[in-house]
């Protein structure tokens, strides 16, 4: 198990942090599917997202063009 | 040929010359429903008698020479995310038992606006949440699935058993139904389509379009379904406009960007000789191919999930505390596991959507449509859960179905997928068309261009 990936009582208890208690017989479960929903998410933290700002509403064909995509690496460089 | 063989264009041409009267093409296809319906499970209720009342008020408005739309007398099918005032919206989930809306979504209102006849509801992947829709039986071969989430709106229309119908597609829910069992699918523009009314899966992906037997029958529907409302905050503000393809299918000077990566990496050889066989054939009408660049691959599926995953869980946060146990096993994880997103990682794949929406408008400067696979593989069995490419990757089957889908939910841009034949089992091929923003005409006459070179498309035998 990675370092960033949570065991059932840590599921459990972030869950229930976030209002949603869960009975026992799902943290196994439900700590296991929150693993590999993280393990596809967090590739997005290599993005250099720089000033760009969330989409949260977003209308389609107002888009700026040409912008170069960068990650978090380039910009070390 | 009876009138439920009929596409929707021949069958609203044939309505108003008189040569056929909405009572008859509505008896017919509810014929049709109870022939076929038993093999296929399409529907979750088909609200007959009240359909037949709806085909003799619009015979009669017709025989008065008041034909409100060509949609007027055709029957059709809603997914059952979509509300019809005094109907349930059961989301084909248990959590909706005894639900009853209140008043027609704003499509439904719409579509009922232009004479258009409800046979019922169909069924979708439980609160659009899956791919698969395990309820209803794919119409070429019922061992395999019907696709999803759409999966009963396509279906039926494959059958026969609808004129056309509606589905939603949040990670491509009505074009793979669509290209699984061989019909005509077309995901508009991001806020073309208004959605109030209509469960929602995701706010930021989800989109409403039509299901049909061909291309200038979903240009039919989305005339009248397109056009703003207020209470969508997405909503885009466009005037109103004839979809209908010209009848020329001429593509001289049209630039179609053909993917050299992403669009046809793990894609079932049969499938990619059907969509370049078919790409072949746009150049043949004129096109111009060029080879493009997808951009920003590695990020879709985070995107896609990133988005997704936490909106989803919003939508359900009350009835996830109050019934969890009335959701289907595999919808009721993804939900609690959901709960656990930290909002960082919501806005990494908000910022990384505004990236991919640039990175594409630049791509969209240098062609005029993409052509590619709708989906990489044709339908499964029920319950084949993974697809295993020859390269020895193992891939699950929804996320198969979703990859190639989900580029144009996340950048909101219009994609129509259209059949282009058959593999060696007999199940059908999809192509999918991507174009600009609000560039839903172009996609609509290239697909129909490709259309007039094929002979038309027949039914699924079905029974």
């Amino acid at each position: 198990m990675s370092a960033d990936e949570l065991t059932p009582p840590e599921a459990a208890r972030w869950a229930a942090r976030a209002g949603l208690p869960l009975p026992a017989d799902r943290h196994d479960a439900v700590a296991a599917t929150a693993n590999h929903i993280h393990s596809v998410v967090a590739v997005l933290r290599e993005l250099d997202f720089g000033d760009t700002p969330p989409a949260l509403a977003y209308r389609a064909g107002e888009e700026k063009h040409h912008a170069a995509v960068r990650t978090a690496s380039d910009r070390r460089r | 040929m009876q009138p439920f063989e009929l596409p929707l264009t021949a069958a609203a041409d044939a309505i108003r010359a008189r040569q056929l009267s909405p009572v008859e093409l509505v008896d017919s296809v509810l014929d049709r429903i109870e022939k076929v319906e038993p093999h296929l499970q399409a529907y979750v209720a088909v609200t007959a008698e009240q359909a037949r009342r709806e085909a003799r008020e619009a015979a009669d408005e017709v025989a008065g020479g008041r034909l409100r739309s060509p949609l007027h007398g055709i029957p059709m099918g809603l997914k059952d995310l979509i509300n019809v005032a005094g109907a349930a919206t059961s989301a084909s989930s248990r959590v909706r038992t005894g639900h009853r809306a209140e008043a027609d979504s704003t499509v439904a209102a719409r579509l009922s606006a232009a004479g258009a006849v409800l046979l019922g509801k169909t069924h979708t992947h439980e609160f659009a949440y899956g791919l698969t829709t395990p309820q209803t039986n794919n119409a070429w071969n019922p061992d395999r699935i019907a696709g999803g989430s759409s999966g009963g709106s396509a279906v039926a229309v494959a059958a026969g058993a609808a004129t056309f119908s509606l589905g939603t597609d949040t990670g491509g829910s009505i074009r793979v139904p669509a290209a699984l069992n061989g019909v005509v699918g077309l995901k508009p523009t991001y806020g073309l389509v208004p959605r109030p009314g209509i469960t929602s899966l995701s706010w930021s992906l989800d989109h409403v379009g039509p299901i049909t037997r061909t291309v200038e029958d979903a240009a039919l529907v989305l005339s009248v379904l397109a056009g703003h409302d207020p209470r969508d905050p997405a909503s885009l503000v466009v005037p109103p406009a004839d979809y209908r393809p010209d009848a020329g299918a001429d593509l001289a000077g049209l630039r179609v960007g053909v993917p050299r990566n992403y669009y046809f990496d793990h894609v079932d050889a049969e499938v990619e000789a059907a969509v370049r066989h078919a790409i072949d054939q746009l150049q043949a009408l004129g096109a111009q191919l060029v080879d493009v660049e997808i951009p920003m691959t590695r990020y879709i599926k985070a995107t896609q999930w990133g988005l997704m995953v936490p909106e989803a869980t919003a939508y359900h946060e009350q009835t996830l505390r109050t019934v969890p146990e009335l959701y289907q096993a595999d919808v009721r994880i993804l939900l609690e596991a959901g709960q656990l997103m930290p909002a960082g990682d919501y806005l990494h794949a908000q910022r990384s959507r505004t990236l991919m929406r640039q990175a594409w408008a630049g791509l969209l400067d240098e062609v005029d449509v993409i052509a590619a696979p709708t989906v990489p593989a044709t339908a499964v069995a029920a319950g084949e859960e993974v697809i295993t490419w020859p390269d020895g990757t193992v891939e699950s089957a929804s996320d198969a179905y979703v990859r190639l889908s989900a580029p144009a939910n996340i950048t909101g841009l219009p994609s129509l997928s259209v059949p282009v034949g058959f593999d060696a089992a007999g199940l059908p091929v999809g192509m999918q068309l991507l174009g600009r923003p609000l560039g839903e005409s172009t996609l609509l006459r290239v697909g129909h261009a490709y259309e007039q070179t094929q002979p038309a498309r027949e039914l699924a035998p079905v029974a």
